[in-house]
């Protein structure tokens, strides 16, 4: 695809700053949401009794909404 | 890393409540502290896709890999962690709200450098998007269908198609090509 980038890109040279990661973060999550729509976190692991005893019966942490990013 | 910020650098990640954050500067602060004591480690498997792809996929455990070929000794891992008031161990601990795990050795196959993010308290390596891509593909299909595996796939490849996380195809290409995975079929667009 040939789109201007609205912001900074994760690099395969070099590394790219905090700052613009989580710039970067509510466009990524709005791409990938374009695919995979929602929470995709699997259901189950061998984790989950430890997981879930950790985060209140969830598997972890609730994500950020992606108009919060 | 002195003490003093050990200890604040516990407090933030402890009080951070954006899992994705939360776990980029857990990997900052682990990948520093090891560092000092001569080891490498990179981030892997979901939590490495959730930095690149910011894809709600991750649960609430960190798996981090070491880069080198040998790993610590279980004493010195158990006095690291130890600095950060970690639970558990050997291989895995319960700190500052969140689980982290060390694996073991890192299994890469493309020949691209690691993903840099600067974290707050150093940098973090990531996983090579090549092999993310090839591996979540292959999880996806084998040993049996995995939806949450395609999904993640399905978006590690957007981000990289529009640019957002550069991706050498050639190289995905190679890495689908090699006998640990032979699924050059299963990672084209269908």
């Amino acid at each position: 695809m040939n789109l201007k980038l609205k912001v900074p890109s994760i690099p395969i040279e070099g590394s790219i700053s905090y700052e613009d990661w989580l710039k970067g973060r509510r466009y990524r999550r709005e791409l990938s949401k374009l695919v995979a729509p929602g929470v995709i976190r699997r259901k189950s692991s061998s984790s989950d009794r430890r997981l879930k005893k950790l985060f209140n019966g969830e598997r972890g942490l609730p994500f950020t909404p992606t108009e919060k990013l | 890393m002195d003490a003093e910020k050990i200890k604040s650098a516990l407090a933030d990640i402890t009080a951070e409540q954006d899992p994705t954050i939360k776990s980029l500067k857990m990997a900052s602060l682990c990948s520093a502290l090891w560092a000092e004591h001569g080891v490498e480690l990179v981030v892997v498997g979901g939590s490495a896709i959730e930095i690149l792809t910011e894809g709600a996929y991750a649960s609430g455990d960190l798996d981090m890999c070491h880069v080198n070929k040998a790993t610590l000794p279980i004493r010195e891992r158990q006095e690291i962690m130890g600095l950060l008031g970690a639970k558990g161990g050997p291989r895995n601990w319960q700190v500052a709200g969140m689980f982290v795990d060390v694996l073991g050795p890192a299994e890469s196959f493309a020949h691209t450098p690691y993903r840099r993010v600067q974290g707050p308290y150093g940098e973090v390596q990531v996983m090579k998007a090549e092999d993310l891509l090839v591996e979540r593909v292959l999880v996806s299909v084998y040993p049996g269908k995995n939806p949450a595996a395609r999904e993640c796939a399905r978006e590690l490849a957007v981000v990289a198609l529009v640019g957002a996380v550069n991706m050498n195809w050639s190289e995905v290409l190679r890495v689908a090509n090699l006998p640990e995975y032979r699924n050059v079929n299963e990672c084209k667009p269908s």
